[in-house]
């Protein structure tokens, strides 16, 4: 049998993770991201997969796009799924540094936030953005801009807003709030994106 | 023939120099600007470049870089007006930048001869400069393919439209095809990549990770060569001609489906913003990256290089 460096991408679809293309342990933030872009990647008229699937076998993968993201995203199901295939559940304790204290996240927020008040709060927690880069998986760049406040470099509110709820969590604050409170400075009609 | 490393460069020669090409399948996606802006940064950071124009039926990256058709092209190497490569060089504008230009005037030069390519090849290798950063032409020819095989970093230039995507992955899977079928190591395995290539084959193969299970079926040892060959053919996407977030966005699908459908670990070295600063720069003959350092194109070529230089890619999000 080959040894497991020698898998490829695309041929590990053994186990509803990767169908998400996740590895096990991901976080909840991470399988909605990942389900919302999967799904963009096979919706109609998908520019990076009309030339490589059908419509027949897009819609497949949509259905075992959902099925996946039925069990990973309810907390029963998902423990049931991961003790039968000796997953370790989602756990922040092996993350390579300190977390914010869980009482962090009692912090007052402001209606408003901007990205220089992101970084503050981070600076305080003495975490660097390459740490948040590394755990979330979301690409430096995007948080640099972020905190920079570079809206037109920005991904569509909805990536926007899971960037923004990875982040805070990570930093100890309201996920839903921090949200709410950055992206209150967006135009509204940009929300519908 | 496809050549193979081992006939291209002795293994001394094998230093840290590093052979950069950009391809794309498609013609008027910037593939030009793309290599022109990205050596001229490279050499902003230090670096020794040359550009080779090896678009030989339709040479134009002098014009990118605001010089005159050069006195002296590839044509005249590969014609053996000249014996050395050096000979073709260009100085240009970029202090540690010069340029080897193509053939505009020589149709025929786009159809060079095996031995002729190898020739070149080794010459190039044999610079004494730090990067060899090659504008491939606009189709899927081998001569186009083998050059994008062999690089250090070969990089896929596309923009948001079904037509350049499509050729894109026409692009990579006749580069991969070639790859494993050079890397094939019987003449049934090599029959079975070749039927591979036609989408309706009797076969039932549609995906290069179909053709590797079939292999693998039939022959373990040939599986894994051909394993190794797709593990390690990792074309990074450039996204040009960007619009807004929706757009940036296509460049993760294009690494999802990579992976997804073709067994494939491509990554997204970065995008470019659409930027009317780019059109009128070229409109004056001038690259934007010295006209103009300030606009939104040029910063993303920055951060694009800078990237490609540390291996980095944009991460998918999630």
């Amino acid at each position: 049998m080959a040894p497991a460096t020698d898998v490829l991408p695309g041929e590990k679809g053994g186990d509803l993770y990767a169908v998400l293309g996740l590895e096990p342990r991901a976080s909840r933030e991470q399988v909605e991201r990942a389900y919302r872009s999967c799904l963009e990647l096979y919706g109609e008229g998908s520019l990076a997969t009309y030339t490589l699937v059908d419509p027949a076998e897009a819609e497949q993968e949509r259905v075992r796009l959902r099925e996946a993201y039925e069990v990973l995203v309810d907390d029963d199901k998902r423990r049931a799924y991961d003790e039968g295939r000796g997953f370790l559940p989602p756990d922040a304790s092996v993350l390579p540094f300190p977390v914010a204290a869980p009482d962090a996240s009692e912090t007052e927020l402001p209606a408003v936030l901007t990205g220089a008040d992101l970084r503050k709060i981070r600076e305080a927690r003495g975490l660097s953005l390459r740490h948040i880069a590394t755990v979330t998986k979301i690409g430096k760049r995007f948080l640099e801009y972020i905190e920079e406040d570079r809206f037109d470099f920005l991904p569509a509110p909805v990536y926007l807003r899971g960037f923004l709820q990875e982040y805070a969590r990570l930093v100890g604050i309201d996920p839903r709030k921090a949200a709410d409170a950055y992206m209150s400075r967006l135009e509204p009609g940009s929300s519908t994106r | 023939m496809a050549l193979t490393v081992s006939e291209v460069l002795p293994v001394a020669a094998r230093t840290r120099r590093q052979i950069w090409s950009v391809g794309g399948g498609k013609g008027g996606i910037g593939k030009s600007l793309i290599a022109a802006s990205v050596g001229w940064q490279l050499a902003r950071m230090g670096r020794r470049v040359v550009l080779v124009d090896a678009d030989l039926g339709g040479a134009n990256l002098h014009t990118c870089l605001g010089l005159p058709p050069p006195p002296r092209t590839l044509a005249d190497f590969i014609q053996r007006r000249v014996s050395s490569i050096e000979e073709v060089l260009s100085d240009t504008p970029a202090g540690g930048l010069s340029l080897i230009s193509g053939a505009a005037d020589l149709l025929s030069a786009a159809n060079i001869k095996h031995l002729q390519k190898v020739r070149v090849m080794n010459q190039v290798r044999a610079l004494d400069v730090d990067v060899v950063l090659i504008d491939l032409g606009a189709g899927t020819s081998y001569n186009i393919l083998d050059f994008f095989l062999l690089s250090d970093v070969s990089i896929l230039a596309v923009v948001p439209e079904p037509t350049s995507i499509e050729n894109g992955y026409r692009f990579i899977k006749s580069a991969l095809y070639r790859r494993l079928r050079a890397a094939a190591p019987n003449e049934r395995i090599r029959d079975l990549v070749l039927a591979a290539l036609d989408p309706k084959n009797p076969e039932g193969i549609r995906t290069p990770l179909d053709l590797l299970a079939r292999v693998e079926a039939e022959d373990p040892e040939a599986a894994r060569a051909l394993r190794r060959e797709l593990a390690g053919f990792q074309p990074r996407f450039v996204l040009n001609e960007v619009r807004d977030v929706g757009d940036i966005a296509i460049g993760h699908q294009l690494v999802a489906a990579c992976s997804r459908h073709l067994g494939l670990k491509a990554s997204y070295a970065g995008y470019i913003h659409h930027d009317d600063t780019v059109w009128q720069a070229v409109r004056r003959r001038r690259l934007f990256m010295s006209d103009a350092p300030t606009s939104r194109a040029a910063e993303e070529v920055r951060q694009l290089t800078r990237g490609l230089v540390k291996g980095e890619s944009l991460g998918s999000g999630y």
